[in-house]
C-alpha cells in the first residue's frame, strides 16, 4: 500500500517537475526544442529509478510524449499525432522507460540478493561462534565440576579417617575450583549481554582509570596475592563502553597473565592515548605464548590441538569471549611475544565523545 | 557484655540462607530467617532487627516492593543481596532506601564488613544525625570544621565542588553512593544526569589525593552504580 502511494508521489512529482522546467526552457530557448524531449526523458529515467514494478514508468512516458505534443510542439494545446517522425519519437521514450525500468528492477533484486546474503553470513557466523563457545563450556565446566565432586564426596565418604589438614586441602581444593567456575559462568553471562543485544552492545560514557581500578580489585578479591602494576594516562579518558563487559576484558587478561606466565614478577597492565583509539596492554614477564598458538589463540578452540601441554583450564574460552566482546565494540584484540614474556592489548574506539572535551 | 544484634535475613534459597545464618552465627549475630517476603515483613514488624538481609529475587514480591514498605515505618539498614550484572536492579534498589548491597555470590569477610559498617552507621545516626566532625581512614583525615583535608600530614586543595563530593562520600563512607544521589547532593535536584561532569572532578579529586588514580586507597569505582569511600573500621 505505501509503495503504491510512493509511486503515485514519485510519478507525479517527476512529470510536474519536468513540465515546469520545460515551459522555462520553452519560454527562454525557444529555438532549441531537443532540451524539452531531454528533460522528460530524465524525468522518466529518474521516475523509474525511485518507483517499483513497471506500470509508474509506462505511465510516465504516455504522459511524457503527450505533453510534448500538447504543450510544446505547433500546433500549442492540441494533440496532433499526424506531425512527421512523431511515432518514432513516442516509440523512443517508451523503449527508454522500458530499458531503464528493467535494469534498475535487476539492479533492486541484486541488492536485496546481497543483503540477504550478508545477514545469512553474519548469522551463520554468529551461529559458528555459538558452537564453538558451546563446546569449550562444556568441555571446560566438566574440569573443575569433576574435581568438585570427587574432592567432596571423599571428604564426605572419610570423615572420620581424613586427617585435619586434608580435610582442609580437600576444602581449598573445592574453594578454587568454585571460584574458577564462577569465572566462567561470569563470562558467559558477559557473552549473553553482547546477544541480547544483537551484536552490538550498549555503551555509556566511561572513564578508563575506573574500569581498570575496578578491574583490578574484583581481581584481587578472587586473587588476594596478585601482583599487578597499573597506570593510566595523566589526562582522564572517557570513552563509550559497556563497562562490565571491558571489565571482563581486563579480568580475563589479568587473570590469565597471572595464572599462565609461570613467574611471579608482578603484571603490568597500563593504557596508552592514541589519536582514534585507546590501547590496554596487559603484560607479563613469564614464559610467553607458544608461536603456534599465536595466530588462533582467540578461537576458543586453541587447546584442543595441544591438551597435554596445556592442562590448564579455560585459557581458550576466556580468550575468545574477550574479542567477542571487542568485536561487538568495534575495538580489537592482539597477543604478542615481547623479550621477556608475553603481552595482549586490545584497542576501543574512542568514538566522538571525546572531541568536546 | 553487650546485647546479640539481631539479624533479619530474607532469602529464598535453602543453601545460601544456611551458609549465611551459620557465619552469622559464629560471628555472634543472632539470625531470624524468612523464605518468603511476607513473612519476611510480618517478622521485621514483629521482630525489630538491627538490620535486615534481602534478596531481591524473592517469590512472592518485588524486593524493591519490600524495600519501599519497610520504609514507610523504619528506618533500620537494609542490604540488598543481588546478582552482578544487573547494575539497574541495584540503583533501584538503592534509590528505593537500601542502605547498600552485597553481589552474589560473596565471601563471609565482605559480607561482616558490609554488616559491620550499616550497623555502625545507623548507630550513628541514632545518636545525632552528622556528630561528628572529623573523617580518619589510612593517612586521609578531613576535618569538617576547618574544611582541612590531609594525606600524610600533608594539606590537599580541593575546589569548593570536589571538596563537597568528598565529604558527602567520607560522611557515608563504607557506604555505596550512586550517581544520582550524589550529582543531586552536589549540583542540586535539577542538575544534569549526565555523570560526566562528576567523573572529570572525581578524576580531579583522585589526582589530588591518590598516589595512583588507577589503583586508588580511598575512593572506589562501583562500576554502573556509583562510588564508596573507604570505611574507617576503628572509628
Amino acid at each position: 500500500m505505501s509503495t503504491a502511494i510512493r509511486n503515485c508521489v514519485v510519478t507525479i512529482s517527476g512529470l510536474v517537475a519536468a513540465t515546469l522546467l520545460a515551459f522555462l526552457f520553452f519560454y527562454y530557448v525557444p529555438e532549441n526544442s531537443g532540451n524539452i524531449a531531454l528533460i522528460y526523458i530524465l524525468a522518466l529515467i529518474t521516475v523509474v529509478r525511485f518507483t517499483d514494478g513497471y506500470l509508474p514508468g509506462l505511465i510516465s512516458s504516455v504522459v511524457a510524449v503527450i505533453c510534448v505534443n500538447f504543450l510544446f510542439t505547433y500546433p500549442y494545446f492540441e494533440l496532433n499525432f499526424t506531425l512527421s517522425g512523431y511515432p518514432i519519437t513516442f516509440l523512443e521514450m517508451l523503449g527508454v522507460t522500458l530499458l531503464t525500468s528493467t535494469m534498475t528492477a535487476s539492479i533492486k533484486t541484486q541488492a536485496r540478493t546481497i543483503a540477504e546474503k550478508d545477514k545469512l553470513l553474519a548469522e551463520t557466523e554468529k551461529e559458528k561462534m555459538r558452537a564453538n563457545l558451546l563446546r569449550a563450556v562444556s568441555h571446560d565446566l566438566r574440569t573443575p565440576l569433576t574435581g568438585i565432586i570427587g574432592a567432596s564426596s571423599s571428604y564426605l565418604e572419610n570423615t572420620t579417617l581424613l586427617p585435619e589438614e586434608d580435610k582442609i586441602a580437600i576444602i581449598t581444593h573445592i574453594h578454587e575450583d568454585a571460584n574458577w567456575l564462577l569465572n566462567m559462568v561470569e563470562n558467559l553471562l558477559a557473552v549473553t549481554r553482547i546477544y541480547n543485544q544483537s551484536t552490538t552492545v550498549k555503551k555509556t560514557d566511561e572513564s578508563v582509570e575506573e574500569i581498570v581500578s575496578a578491574a583490578i580489585i574484583r581481581l584481587k578479591k578472587r586473587l588476594p596475592e596478585a601482583a599487578v602494576n597499573v597506570s593510566v594516562p595523566e589526562e582522564l579518558l572517557i570513552i563509550p563502553m559497556d563497562a562490565i563487559l571491558i571489565e571482563q576484558v581486563l579480568i580475563n587478561l589479568l587473570e590469565n597473565a597471572i595464572t599462565h606466565s609461570q613467574s611471579r614478577e608482578p603484571v603490568l597492565c597500563y593504557v596508552d592515548d592514541d589519536a582514534e583509539t585507546v590501547i590496554f596492554h596487559v603484560r607479563d614477564y613469564g614464559v610467553g605464548i607458544d608461536p603456534d598458538r599465536l595466530n588462533n589463540i582467540f578461537d576458543g578452540n586453541s587447546y584442543i590441538g595441544n591438551k597435554e601441554s596445556d592442562s590448564n583450564k579455560g585459557m581458550g574460552i576466556g580468550l575468545s569471549i574477550c574479542k567477542t566482546i571487542l568485536t561487538a565494540h568495534g575495538g580489537t584484540i592482539n597477543a604478542r611475544n615481547h623479550v621477556q614474556g608475553a603481552e595482549f592489548y586490545f584497542t576501543l574506539p574512542k568514538g566522538e565523545t571525546q572531541n568536546e572535551s | 557484655m553487650n546485647l546479640k544484634q539481631e539479624i533479619l535475613l530474607i532469602e529464598d534459597e535453602r543453601n545460601i540462607c544456611n551458609f549465611i545464618m551459620t557465619t552469622l552465627r559464629t560471628q555472634d549475630y543472632k539470625v531470624t530467617f524468612a523464605g518468603t517476603a511476607a513473612s519476611g515483613l510480618s517478622l521485621a514488624a514483629s521482630g525489630c532487627p538491627d538490620l535486615i538481609l534481602l534478596d531481591l529475587g524473592l517469590p512472592d514480591m518485588d524486593g524493591l516492593d519490600v524495600i519501599r514498605n519497610i520504609r514507610e515505618w523504619s528506618n533500620l539498614p537494609i542490604i540488598v543481596i543481588s546478582a552482578r550484572t544487573q547494575e539497574q536492579e541495584k540503583v533501584d534498589a538503592l534509590d528505593a532506601g537500601a542502605d547498600d548491597y552485597i553481589t552474589k555470590p560473596f565471601g563471609t569477610s565482605e559480607l561482616m564488613a558490609r554488616i559491620r559498617t550499616a550497623l555502625r552507621r545507623s548507630a550513628l545516626n541514632n545518636m545525632s544525625a552528622f556528630a561528628e566532625n572529623r573523617y580518619e581512614a589510612a593517612n586521609l583525615i578531613i576535618d569538617y570544621e576547618k574544611h582541612i583535608v590531609t594525606v600524610d600530614g600533608k594539606i590537599i586543595h580541593f575546589t569548593q565542588i570536589e571538596y563537597k563530593i568528598l565529604t558527602f562520600l567520607a560522611r557515608n563512607a563504607g557506604k555505596v553512593i550512586t550517581y544520582d544521589t550524589l550529582i543531586t547532593h552536589v549540583w542540586g535536584p535539577f542538575a544534569d544526569s549526565n555523570n560526566r561532569i562528576l567523573r572529570v572532578n572525581m578524576a580531579n579529586i583522585r589526582r589530588k589525593m591518590e598516589k595512583n588514580p588507577a589503583d586508588p586507597q580511598y575512593i572506589f569505582t562501583e562500576i554502573g552504580i556509583g562510588y564508596r569511600m573507604i570505611d574507617n573500621e576503628n572509628l
